[in-house]
């Protein structure tokens, strides 16, 4: 072997490829993005994961419900090509799971995390009805923003998952924090 | 009055506006980059039809996807609608969905619920 087939051998990327592809076969996960999100980008993802989808032979039902989850999950990240966001789809054997992760300002966790609270103690009902009233109230083009996030989006990510939004933030620094969000898909459950 | 016509494209919809013709028809996907920009033009299109609008105007959308930014355009198209139905003018609007897109389904229910004008929902029939 050459000293240059060596350095490759003992590359730091390639330690990476290994435990990264464990970590998402051992985590369900079957797809994943990480950088900027534009408008193209989005296009791009949803075309894959719609191949994908269409390849497992998934119930279009479900199909079509994971796809505008994830249409609805890119308006929640830090859209722009300075930004990065991650987004990640994992297929368990019941559900369909979409999480969406990016930096938002540490100043801002409290009232996000006061509004997921809030939106997760919601009725189908309450949901419904706070959605009408964002649709209804707002300016075009200029949404009602809780803590920089669109509430609206918020509120569809939770009619479409049918409940439940789990979240977490990870405190970077005092300016940023990490926040990611995840919506469920129940495979078995119909209408809510 | 001249009609309007937008050619889909990956990320917004085609639009057809044609009195002439009696089409009226959104299809395809709506994620734009600049949504007022690409809404705007169709807004002020329908504040001039609503001077001489037809007896009755039909629309149609058969929406693909689209995110609640896109959501709120639409209602403001409906809202233009709505406003021309309530003077008078008849306004029909067929919502067309996927019969597996219950979201699609969903969205349709709610313009209904939100707006007073004729909303019916149609399932699309597959090619």
């Amino acid at each position: 072997m050459t000293s240059s087939g060596v350095e490759l051998l003992h590359s730091p990327a390639l330690q990476y490829a290994y435990p990264l592809y464990r970590n998402m076969l051992d985590n369900s996960i079957v797809f994943m993005y990480h950088g900027p999100i534009t408008p193209d980008i989005v296009v791009d993802v949803l075309g894959i994961v719609e191949e994908r989808l269409e390849e497992s032979g998934e119930e279009r039902r479900v199909s079509k419900k994971l796809f505008n989850i994830m249409v609805e999950s890119f308006s929640l990240t830090d859209e722009g090509k300075a930004n990065e966001s991650i987004l990640l789809v994992r297929r368990l054997p019941y559900l369909y799971s979409v999480s969406i992760g990016r930096r938002i300002r540490t100043a801002s966790v409290y009232e996000v995390r006061s509004y997921l609270d809030t939106v997760n103690l919601m009725t189908d009902e309450q949901i419904r009805s706070e959605y009408y009233r964002l649709l209804n109230d707002s300016e075009p083009n200029s949404p009602i923003l809780v803590g920089g996030l669109p509430a609206i989006s918020i509120l569809d990510l939770a009619r479409k998952s049918c409940g439940y939004l789990h979240y977490n933030f990870e405190y970077l620094d005092d300016d940023y924090s990490f926040f990611s969000l995840e919506a469920r898909i129940d495979k078995m459950q119909q209408k809510c | 009055m001249e009609a309007l016509r937008i050619e889909s494209t990956h990320k917004t919809p085609r639009v057809i506006l044609d009195p002439e013709n009696g089409i009226f028809e959104f299809s395809g996907r709506s994620i734009p980059e600049d949504a007022l920009g690409f809404y705007k033009p169709i807004f002020e299109w329908l504040d001039e039809y609503a001077k001489s609008p037809l007896p009755i105007t039909h629309v149609r959308f058969d929406l693909e996807y689209f995110n609640t930014s896109s959501s709120k355009n639409i209602l403001e198209i409906l809202k233009r609608l709505e406003a021309i139905h309530t003077n008078g003018h008849e306004v029909r609007v067929t919502w067309y969905y996927d019969e597996d897109d219950e979201d699609m389904e969903e969205t349709g229910q709610d313009y209904q619920a939100l707006l007073n004008l004729p909303i019916e929902l149609s399932v699309k029939i597959q090619s």
